[in-house]
């Protein structure tokens, strides 16, 4: 352990301080809850600091330790620094800190605060891990720890219905994606990448990739993610926006050398799908939430399109600059829900969250306005701001691509997707901020919520990622080699967001109330299909195997238990007639023999006159003959 | 002479058995006058032989023994007829126990 | 064949005739009277045998006392009950199992052994010798067996008698 360097300690700080947070949390007694409150932010901090020295003074790393082997193949416990995962940890430790110190105003009076945050520090660390792991394996171990802890979270208030079907529903989503994936870990160890059999190649990593689509939220598992709105707002932010929904698309980053060009169209086309699916039922949402969490999942959806056509790194710089982004939408949205939710007794309204029961907020909650508007623009793209400069990487990369109309297809789904964007970014700001007022009294949010939503929105700003504001270079982008700007993508770009902002103002600006289309509201049905289809198969075949069990399997065990009671009766038998009668034989043979003995002392004269010459008669018999 | 020898073998399995199967004291006390009477021929017969004549008077004594056990044994008889009233060897059970 | 040995034969084949009907008989008074013919019966083999002195004092003591004794104490006995005393035979099968091996044990003894006359041995009458060793060699225990006889017959009287010393009101 003496050899150790600095990086080395730095970054087993970095992993492991999230768990001692968590330890701390699980260990403070519940009526001394706020003092959690204290320990894990700064605890927090510790680690975000942490992570920026490694970011900024660490080489490459790749820590290995023996873990355990099985037969004569080792696991190894091994961690992996590199550009990539500097830039994850730097990203998650941020975003983690900002919400954990969010959280301590949002959840200042929650009953069960030492949970949460428990749960929030547990989460850190296993999204540290996937991000550290260089080894399949370990990343599944986090991989399900994050599940775990993200059930948790979702359900934090247990005791509404919703939230604990949420944390169900998500739950189960993401099994059905857990268990592809180990399947195809299990295919690619057996097949690593360069052996000749592609299909099986192929097969293991679209395996992998359907753990992806589960915790990624992408078609056909997306439809956990809108219900996981229901848990606390700062778990949406860190969960649904920066990093949970992240680790998919981190993952597909750290596994693209196996990728087999078949597994890249799939991607590429469940990725684009799954965009535009999204955009479109943003738009037609009222939930602030639940539009922020289909603007999530179209947003996913461009980064896995961007994976699936080559481009790494622009997923990779879409990641992070989405990361704050919609980090900052999803606290400010927060901020909205805190400070609405004192009126809800008061105005009888059924819910905060519902954007026809908000309006004209911008006067009130100046802090949260801006921070909406800057977060906001960044996912529209507007030029000058982070999520233009990833967004024309990603649509640089399609506009690159080799076959003309891949390039054609995927170049214009992306500017639609945009489009949408802009649009349904638009209509929040319009419907939330500007509008008639309808509440009264509300009062912005206390500091602590109001400093991670600033530093969120400037970190939305152009400078983090790059010295030129329509161009992608200089000193951060030295991470992302690949990730590159082309003039005539980003003029496409900015002519579409252009069009599409003009739209937004002529289409929703004289609205008086938000629209909207009940099939695109309800995810185009496909919720419903699965619950009536799947749902449906899933009961019937659950009455079916509990048929079978009553009649099949209690029958089986009924019959070995009368086969057993039958035998037991043998044994009794047995053990009465046989053994016993052993013994009662022996004691009735020394009975008799008794009463043999003692009939020879009978007192009857004769009968011993009898005996007496019966001996001597053998006697002499055998000595005079 | 051997057939005076089985005789006296007769004679005394006679009072033998005499003495085992009679359910009467006084036909047990016959059965063991048979019996001494059966060696009382077997000395007469040997003494035939031998010019000492001691077994003569063996048998002399023998007679007079019996004589003293047929009074006795006759008057115990007696005696348990009227105690016990029963002249049956067996009912009398004092000896056990 | 002369005379003395028939009449051996005949008094040996009376006397067994008569113990093996003592068997059969169930009446104790008749078995009483067969005894004395048994008895009598062996006192002429015993003559037959060159005993004269032991014969007459079978016939004596035998006849005259032992079955005297006996046949009072069969009066006694059923002078109780008013009827005949009949006997009823148990362990049948045992006894006469027993009695025929020991007959046959006996019988083969005496079948293997040879008896050979003694040198010195005088055949004939020897009642005189007899009467002389008696009052000379034999004298002491003659003379204890007098007084065995005598102890013999007071403890007879004194054990048949109903006389109780404790309660001066017996018969």
């Amino acid at each position: 352990m003496a050899n150790l360097s600095t990086s080395e300690i730095l970054l087993g700080l970095v992993l492991t301080l999230p768990l001692i947070s968590a330890i701390v949390s699980f260990l403070i007694p519940a009526r001394y809850g706020w003092v959690s409150s204290l320990t894990a932010p700064v605890l927090l901090l510790v680690c975000t600091i942490l992570s920026f020295i490694l970011f900024f003074t660490s080489e490459a790393l790749h820590v290995t330790a023996s873990w355990f082997s099985i037969g004569t193949t080792e696991i190894n416990f091994s961690l992996l620094l590199d550009a990539a995962s500097r830039l994850m940890i730097l990203v998650v430790s941020t975003v983690s800190f900002l919400v954990h110190l969010y959280s301590t105003g949002y959840m200042g009076y929650d009953t069960k605060i030492t949970r949460y945050f428990g749960m929030l520090g547990l989460f850190t660390f296993s999204m540290m891990g996937i991000v550290l792991a260089s080894q399949l394996i370990l990343t599944f171990v986090f991989w399900e720890l994050m599940g775990f802890s993200s059930y948790m979270l979702i359900g934090h208030w247990m005791e509404k219905p919703a939230a604990a079907k949420a944390a169900q529903k998500a739950f189960l989503f993401n099994r059905i994606g857990d268990a592809f994936m180990l399947i195809g870990i299990l295919i690619t160890w057996i097949h690593p990448a360069g052996s000749p059999d592609t299909f099986w190649q192929t097969t293991g990593v679209l395996c992998i990739f359907a753990g992806v689509v589960g915790k990624s939220a992408q078609l056909p598992l997306s439809f956990w993610l809108p219900d996981a709105m229901e848990g606390p707002t700062p778990v949406s932010a860190l969960l649904h926006a920066a990093t949970m929904v992240a680790a998919g698309v981190f993952l597909l980053i750290r596994i693209n050398p196996l990728l087999t060009d078949t597994a890249l169209t799939v991607i590429a086309i469940t990725g684009i799908s799954t965009a535009l699916f999204g955009a479109v039922s943003a738009l037609n949402q009222f939930d602030i939430k639940k539009i922020l969490a289909y603007s999530t999942l179209s947003q996913l959806g461009l980064m896995i399109t961007a994976i699936g056509i080559g481009a790494k790194d622009a997923a990779l710089l879409h990641l992070f600059t989405h990361a704050f982004f919609k980090a900052g939408l999803f606290l400010a949205a927060g901020s909205v829900i805190h400070a609405l939710s004192h009126q809800l007794n008061d105005q009888k309204k059924s819910d905060v969250q519902d954007i026809r029961n908000l309006g004209g907020l911008r006067k009130k909650l100046p802090v949260t306005f801006i921070v909406f508007c800057i977060a906001g623009a960044s996912l529209a793209g507007l030029p000058m701001l982070s999520g233009f400069l990833s967004k024309d990487s990603i649509l640089t990369a399609a506009w690159n691509l080799s076959i003309p109309s891949a390039q054609f297809i995927f170049t214009g789904l992306i500017l639609i997707v945009s489009f949408v964007t802009v649009l349904y970014t638009f209509r929040l700001i319009r419907f939330v901020f500007f509008g008639n007022e309808s509440q009264t009294t509300v009062h912005e949010s206390p500091w602590v919520m109001r400093i991670p939503m600033i530093v969120c929105a400037v970190a939305s700003g152009w400078f983090i990622v790059s010295v030129n504001p329509i161009h992608v270079s200089g000193w951060f982008a030295n991470s992302f080699t690949g990730a590159e700007t082309s003039l005539i993508a980003s003029g496409l770009s900015a002519v579409t967001v252009l069009v599409a902002f003009i739209a937004g103002v002529l289409f929703y600006w004289r609205q008086p109330s938000p629209q909207s289309n009940s099939i695109l509201q309800n995810s185009f049905g496909i919720d419903s299909f699965y619950q009536r289809t799947i749902g449906l198969a899933i009961v019937r075949l659950a009455s079916a195997a509990e048929a079978t069990d009553k009649r099949v399997l209690d029958g089986f065990l009924h019959f070995i238990a009368y086969t057993q009671v039958s035998v037991a009766h043998g044994i009794a038998w047995f053990d009465r007639y046989i053994v016993d009668g052993i013994v009662d034989t022996g004691a009735r043979l020394v009975k008799s023999a008794g009463s043999l003995t003692r009939s020879f002392q009978g007192g009857r004269i004769q009968l011993y006159i009898f005996w007496a010459v019966a001996g001597l008669i053998i006697f002499l018999f055998f000595v005079l003959i | 002479m051997t057939h005076t020898l089985i005789l006296s073998a007769i004679l005394f399995a006679t009072g033998l058995v005499t003495v085992i199967i009679k359910r009467n004291a006084i036909m047990v006390l016959i059965g063991i006058e048979l019996m001494l009477n059966a060696a009382n021929l077997n000395l007469i017969v040997f003494s035939r032989n031998n010019p000492s004549l001691s077994g003569q008077f063996l048998a002399l004594f023998v007679i007079v023994v019996a004589v003293c056990e047929a009074a006795v044994g006759l008057a115990i008889v007696l005696r348990v007829y009227k105690y016990y009233q029963t002249s049956v060897p067996d009912q009398v059970h004092e000896l056990k126990d | 064949m002369n005379l003395t040995e028939v009449a051996l034969y005949a008094f040996e084949i009376l006397a067994g005739a008569a113990a093996l009907a003592i068997l059969f008989v169930r009446n104790v008074f008749h078995a009483a009277l067969l005894l004395i013919v048994c008895l009598t019966s062996l006192a002429g083999v015993f003559v037959i045998y060159n005993a004269e002195f032991i014969a007459v004092t079978q016939i004596l003591v035998y006849a005259g006392g032992v079955l005297v004794l006996i046949i009072f104490g069969v009066m006694l006995s059923s002078r109780i009950t008013g009827k005949p005393l009949l006997v009823s035979n148990q362990y049948l099968l045992p006894a006469s199992f027993i009695g025929v091996l020991s007959t046959v044990i006996f019988i083969k003894l005496f079948s293997q052994q040879h008896f050979y006359q003694h040198p010195g041995a005088i055949p004939g009458n020897r009642i005189s010798q007899t009467g002389i060793i008696l009052m000379s060699d034999y004298v002491l225990p003659f003379e204890i067996a007098g007084i065995l006889l005598l102890i013999a017959l007071l403890g007879a009287a004194v054990i048949a008698s109903s006389f109780n010393p404790k309660s001066n009101n017996g018969k």
